[in-house]
């Protein structure tokens, strides 16, 4: 068995709620973490606990029910997991059933009548016998391809042929767990001698299978969807009814964070059926086009396309053009600052329409009209952000060799200092994600939608985004320049500070748009 | 690959001794591939199928016998198993319920009980399954008979 604080538990009251009078002085460490809530309303870990579980756990949990139904019933282990596996791991109805009528669950489940309490295989040592699978007749001699090896239920093969029996089985999937002996007219299961006759490869394979039969019949526990990774997270609602988009979000041991709901990657503020049919409307239009659309573009100076591979929306050309422009609008660069009075705009689709610049881009506009335009328009957007973001946690893990040590060996700085850039660029990967779902959301608002509504929503949007560019090119591009020898420190921390604050802001800015989202854009 | 060419060699050697062994089924293996192989089987009596010789073909994959063999009717059939056009047969043992322990020889006996048998709530001829599931075996029976004597009896000069 195993006790409960062998969990993890992911308790979003464990961090501190962000605290508006926090100045650079006492920086918290831990304050990192509260990055991954936004609810300051507060209350939400009471309604929905998560507990990571390793595959040890669940092994731990498979034992528990495993020996608790071997000592109840007095049948083998693996009798008890074939009854388990059969009855979708349903302590208490294998009891009913088999108190009810044990002959009856024994025949549906293949164990065989008195139970071979040994379980495994048995190897006669007389005489000849044949092989019903490899139609051979052999002369019993000890020697290994020519054993015969007798199941629970009396049937003899040569052990050659079981050991590939038993290891096609298993290779072939879940259709193991209900192994039954070859001979046509028998029902029994063969669970007992698994282990003897498996490989070692394989024998692990069997074990997945029984523990992802286990994790699979639990409504309570789901595997962690990301490649490789074997932890299961186990959800207790308390009321589903005030459960928030965020409140099912969590983050499995391998760091990745999902939606439990789900089991897609964590989406708030947008719910789980803006996301579905955001994916299946992908899907069926992610064609070639959309993937060039999306991921290249024509300098808008000297036309030559361009793939973006880098973070932030703040595009230069190549040498010799060297034409600074934005990528989602393709307008130049400098009016997108705050110096030059221009509103940051790219998020607003109607603007775009009426400032437009480029006759070409005109016409193109012109058509947006079309669904097909509309859709481009808040997709490209949507994956922009969504390849921003993957860049920066790609940066995220090596960030400590490639800027962190330099900086600190450059400019002397403690560890809470460090932690500063981290957490930018920690806030800049989790923007990215809310900044690339409210454009999905963005989609989904109707034609006919309250204009102001939607005006507030995208002036926050653009807020947000405004900021986020900003601190973006702050830590992907600015602070560079300062990993360089004979940097002057003083400079350094000018930008430190600034990176603070921004970082602050930007936060700040998201806040205020998952919140508007979440209570549907009441200002 | 070694192995499937072992076992079928032995099954081959097995119909050829024993012949006459079981008068309903001839299995025949192609002369240059052990893969291939042809079935006649009679249609058991007692049922719309008697008097019928049925020939069945046989595609044994690689993987034989941990895999089944592919087996289809080349004769024309009505029964709610058996697909009208192609001749496929849905019958558990030629799926997941198979086992090594089969051999070529038990799945014709397996077809002949399933011919005997039919299983109308998984049919492949919805025509078929349908006559049964309706309690009408009379319609049923006719049509079986009438398509065993067009494609399974031999035609009177």
């Amino acid at each position: 068995m195993m006790s409960d604080d062998e969990d993890m538990s992911y308790d979003d009251d464990e961090y501190p709620p962000y605290d508006d009078d926090d100045d650079q002085g006492d920086y918290d460490l831990e304050e990192a973490e509260s990055s991954r809530g936004w609810d300051e309303d507060g209350g939400s870990g009471e309604l929905v606990e998560f507990s990571l579980l390793s595959g040890r756990d669940i092994r731990a949990r498979v034992d528990a029910a495993i020996s608790e139904i071997s000592s109840f019933l007095s049948v083998s282990n693996e009798a008890a997991l074939v009854l388990l596996c059969k009855h979708g791991w349903n302590v208490s109805r294998i009891h009913e059933e088999w108190f009810s009528d044990e002959a009856k669950i024994r025949k549906s489940s293949g164990l065989t009548v008195p139970e071979d309490s040994s379980g495994g295989a048995e190897v006669r040592g007389k005489g000849t016998f044949f092989c019903g699978i490899c139609l051979e007749n052999y002369v019993h001699n000890n020697s290994i391809n020519c054993s015969a090896v007798t199941a629970a239920c009396g049937h003899v093969y040569c052990e050659n042929c079981w050991r590939t029996y038993v290891n096609t089985a298993i290779i072939d999937g879940a259709g193991s767990l209900f192994l039954r002996c070859p001979e046509p007219s028998c029902r029994a299961s063969v669970a007992g001698m698994i282990n003897s006759l498996a490989s070692d490869e394989n024998r692990g394979k069997y074990e997945d299978h029984v523990l992802r039969s286990f994790v699979e019949s639990k409504k309570t526990i789901k595997y962690c969807p990301a490649p490789g990774c074997e932890f299961a997270i186990e959800c207790l609602i308390g009321d589903g009814s005030n459960c928030k988009v965020c409140d099912y979000e969590v983050t499995c041991n391998c760091s990745y964070r999902l939606c439990w709901n789900c089991s897609e990657e964590a989406h708030s503020p947008v719910d789980c059926e803006t996301v579905a049919k955001w994916i299946l409307k992908r899907n069926s239009e992610a064609e070639n086009t959309n993937w060039i659309l999306a991921n290249t573009k024509p300098c808008p100076k000297c036309k030559k396309w361009i793939q973006k591979n880098q973070g932030c929306m703040h595009m230069t050309c190549p040498a010799p053009c060297k034409f600074e422009f934005c990528w989602l609008c393709t307008g130049p660069w400098s009016e997108h600052g705050e110096k030059t009075g221009g509103f940051y705009s790219c998020n607003v689709y109607q603007e775009a329409k009426r400032n437009c610049e480029y006759n070409e881009q005109e016409r193109i506009r012109e058509m947006a009209k079309n669904s097909l335009q509309r859709y481009t328009h808040y997709y490209e957007r949507w994956n922009s952000n969504r390849l921003s973001r993957k860049k920066v946690m790609a940066d995220l893990d090596e960030l400590p060799a490639r800027i962190l040590d330099k900086l600190s060996d450059i400019h002397r700085l403690t560890k809470s200092e460090l932690q500063i850039i981290t957490d930018a660029w920690v806030q800049v990967a989790e923007c990215r994600r809310v900044l690339m779902w409210s454009y999905a959301y963005g989609y989904y608002l109707p034609e006919n939608y309250d204009q102001a509504k939607k005006k507030f929503f995208e002036y926050l949007q653009g807020e947000a985004e405004f900021t986020l560019e900003k601190l973006h090119s702050l830590v992907e591009e600015e602070l560079l320049k300062h990993t360089e020898e004979g940097a002057s420190s003083g400079e350094y921390l000018r930008l430190q500070n600034n990176v603070f604050y921004l970082t602050r802001n930007t936060r700040d800015y998201f806040q205020n748009l998952v919140r508007a989202l979440a209570n549907g854009l009441q200002s | 690959m070694q192995q499937s060419r072992a076992r079928l060699f032995k099954e081959y050697k097995e119909v050829q001794r024993e012949k006459s062994a079981d008068p309903d089924i001839q299995l025949v293996c192609d002369d240059s591939n052990i893969f291939k192989w042809n079935a006649l089987i009679k249609g058991p009596s007692e049922t719309p199928f008697e008097g019928g010789v049925f020939q069945l073909a046989f595609s044994v994959p690689e993987q034989y016998p941990l895999q089944p063999p592919q087996v289809r009717f080349l004769t024309k059939i009505f029964h709610p198993n058996v697909h009208f056009k192609t001749g496929e047969i849905c019958l558990d043992i030629l799926k997941n319920a198979w086992s090594p322990a089969w051999t070529l020889q038990s799945v014709c006996r397996a077809i002949i009980a399933l011919m005997a048998h039919p299983e109308p709530d998984s049919p492949l001829n919805c025509d078929s399954g349908n006559l049964l599931r309706s309690g009408d075996i009379r319609g049923y029976q006719s049509m079986a008979r009438m398509y065993t004597r067009l494609a399974a009896m031999p035609k009177k000069g």
